[in-house]
């Protein structure tokens, strides 16, 4: 996967996450210009859950389901690029291909009728989606792996393990890494959107605010995500750097 | 061998997933909802292809395409049917929601389907002819009352009008946030290949645009247009508001720009050098090296640019139903807001089918950009 490379900015990360972390603890504080923003409104601040709480959870979503697909993903991965599972490699890629084109809404709309309204179907949701980049770019990078590289390991005589962890994992790192950035990415988007199923989200006081008109609430949720989203993705950058 | 091997399990694999259910409210198996003379042609049919499946060839690839095809358009048939026998035994108002059975049969089948046609090497009719099979299958379906009882077509049926006012929305801001991202994309991505200074800048600003969230894109949105429509009042007359359309096509419009700057820089910047040098060697200018030879070399590599495009606007659009932009994401949160399923899937479904036909039919265009010569 292409992406910009913005090494000039390696603070990135270090100030976003900041920036996250005071937003958080200050808005509850910051009633004046809210209410400057929303003078109409009875409340100019979300209260109905503190914003860490919200934070914490939205994180602890995306986390649980992007551990579990980079998991599931990186093995299976794996597993349809070794000689025994070559079978399955077509039928993986189709799946993969195919399901990167359902738009991420539908199937979190799709995962309640199967598990009920709450985190769960928001985790089940998350947990698919976010398989598919990462299985998708284990492949790619296991398959970029050169034939001559790999024949020049075996005949060291390492053994097919050996070849896989000292050889192939490590010289696909940093593609595997990119599918699980984009997967990390798209959940913590798709996440916030998880509020409307009912999971406790940063997304709250988006739609809170979004139905009763309150620009404020809307804002407020609006800046917290954004700043999640940028932290994540600039500490993965500096990840994929270091890797470099 | 292997070719074979692929084949049985996969088709082995589904077959074990056959005893398929239906579930209106409590599940019901396909083997007790129907009576035989209807379940039995599906396992049949099943049947066959995993028989079919241990001896490959082409005939056999053909007559699988055939039986799946035939078995997709003939499970919604079933699904009315029973929901038809339940209305008669006296529960009039009775509707027969579709359960996870007939979801996963009918996805498999359709895995089936585009296998057999990736082992055929089909073309883009036979392709094209198989899902038309289906999708008449369905129509004709509706059409005689066979669907009647089924939930979704019922919730359907109520909101006629709007379905197709929701789609005419959702496709005008798919088409209103390509067209210009498309022609931005490619100035843009000009003005990179020209300075290293503007493509860093650009990509920097478009990965972060990109990696914001699409609710909190949309909500940020909000706050400044409608303190900008309510200062200029020409703003507002030419319709600019802080909900609905505005918001969403701005916020559409820049999601889109990355890929399609990125793809439209890589494709231009990738001509091979004595390419050029040879079209400069044949005398060419400068404006007709870059229409005649770099322009037509990047053009699958832009169109790809453009699917990647289309097909996350088209799931991003479902989001702007949030911020009451319209298209099909309003059936999926009303839906969602009554824990009515149904209204859900009549949003979900048209909306990934929308997104699978944009996805196809950009990839038949960037079939035939790289055929030609």
């Amino acid at each position: 996967m292409w992406r910009a490379s913005i090494r000039r900015a390696p603070w990135r990360a270090l100030t976003s996450a900041l920036l996250l972390i005071l937003c958080a603890s200050l808005f509850p504080h910051m009633e004046t210009l809210f209410r400057w923003l929303q003078p109409d409104a009875s409340q100019v601040v979300y209260d109905r859950d503190s914003f860490w709480r919200l934070l914490l959870s939205h994180a602890g979503l995306v986390l649980l389901s992007g551990f579990i697909a980079t998991v599931v993903g990186v093995v299976s991965g794996i597993l349809v690029t070794r000689e025994s599972g070559r079978d399955f490699l077509p039928l993986v890629n189709n799946i993969a291909s195919i399901g990167q084109t359902f738009p991420p809404v539908a199937v979190l709309a799709l995962a309640v009728p199967m598990t009920g309204f709450g985190g769960a179907p928001t985790v089940v949701a998350l947990t698919l989606y976010g398989l598919l980049p990462v299985v998708r770019n284990t492949i790619a990078g296991l398959e970029g792996v050169s034939g001559a590289v790999l024949e020049a390991a075996r005949g060291m005589g390492m053994s097919p393990s050996q070849v896989l962890w000292k050889v192939e994992l490590p010289l696909a790192f940093k593609v595997i890494m990119a599918g699980v950035r984009t997967s990390v990415t798209i959940n913590i988007a798709t996440a916030a959107i998880g509020s409307t199923i009912g999971a406790k989200t940063l997304g709250d006081p988006i739609v809170a605010g979004l139905i009763n008109g309150n620009t404020a609430y809307v804002l407020q949720g609006a800046i917290l995500v954004a700043l999640l989203a940028v932290a994540a993705d600039a500490i993965f950058e500096r990840i994929e750097s270091a890797s470099a | 061998m292997s070719v074979l091997a692929i084949a049985a399990l996969l088709f082995l694999d589904f077959a074990s997933f056959q005893p398929n259910r239906i579930l209106p409210g409590e599940g019901v198996a396909l083997l007790d909802a129907l009576s035989l003379r209807w379940t039995l042609p599906v396992f049949a049919g099943a049947l066959a292809i995993a028989l079919l499946s241990w001896r490959p060839d082409r005939h056999a690839y053909l007559a699988i395409l055939l039986t799946a095809t035939t078995l997709v358009a003939f499970l919604p048939v079933l699904a009315g049917v029973f929901g038809l026998e339940r209305a008669i035994e006296g529960l009039q108002h009775g509707r027969a929601a579709l359960g996870s059975g007939f979801w996963l049969a009918g996805f498999f089948m359709a895995l089936i389907m585009i296998e057999a046609c990736h082992k055929l090497q089909a073309g883009i009719w036979l392709k094209l002819a198989s899902v038309t099979v289906v999708v008449a299958g369905i129509a004709i379906a509706y059409s005689y009352g066979v669907l009647e009882k089924l939930s979704l077509a019922q919730e359907f049926h109520v909101r006629q009008r709007q379905f197709v006012t929701e789609m005419g929305a959702h496709f005008n801001l798919v088409f209103w946030s390509m067209l210009p991202s498309a022609v931005m994309g490619m100035a843009l991505a000009i003005w990179a290949t020209r300075s290293e200074k503007a493509r860093r800048g650009l990509f920097g600003v478009l990965s972060v645009v990109q990696t914001i969230p699409s609710l909190a894109l949309f909500g940020l949105l909000i706050a400044p247009l409608s303190y900008l429509a309510n200062e200029f009042g020409w703003l507002r007359a030419i319709g600019v508001q802080g909900i609905g359309f505005t918001p969403a096509l701005i916020a559409l419009i820049g999601y889109s720009l990355l890929p399609m700057t990125r793809n439209a820089y890589v494709a231009l910047t990738g001509t091979p050098e004595p390419v050029l040098e040879a079209a400069r060697g044949m005398g060419m200018n400068e404006s007709q090296v870059f229409l005649q030879v770099r322009l037509p070399l990047a053009a699958p590599v832009i169109l790809e640019g453009l699917r990647i495009m289309t097909v996350q606007t088209i799931g991003l659009t479902a989001v702007a139903a949030l911020i009451g932009a319209g298209g099909m994401g309003t059936f999926i949160f009303q839906g969602l807001g009554q824990a009515a399923m149904d209204l859900v899937l009549l949003g979900a479904i048209p909306t990934i089918l929308f997104a699978l036909a944009a996805d196809a039919l950009f990839a038949f265009l960037t079939a035939t950009t790289r055929g030609a010569p």
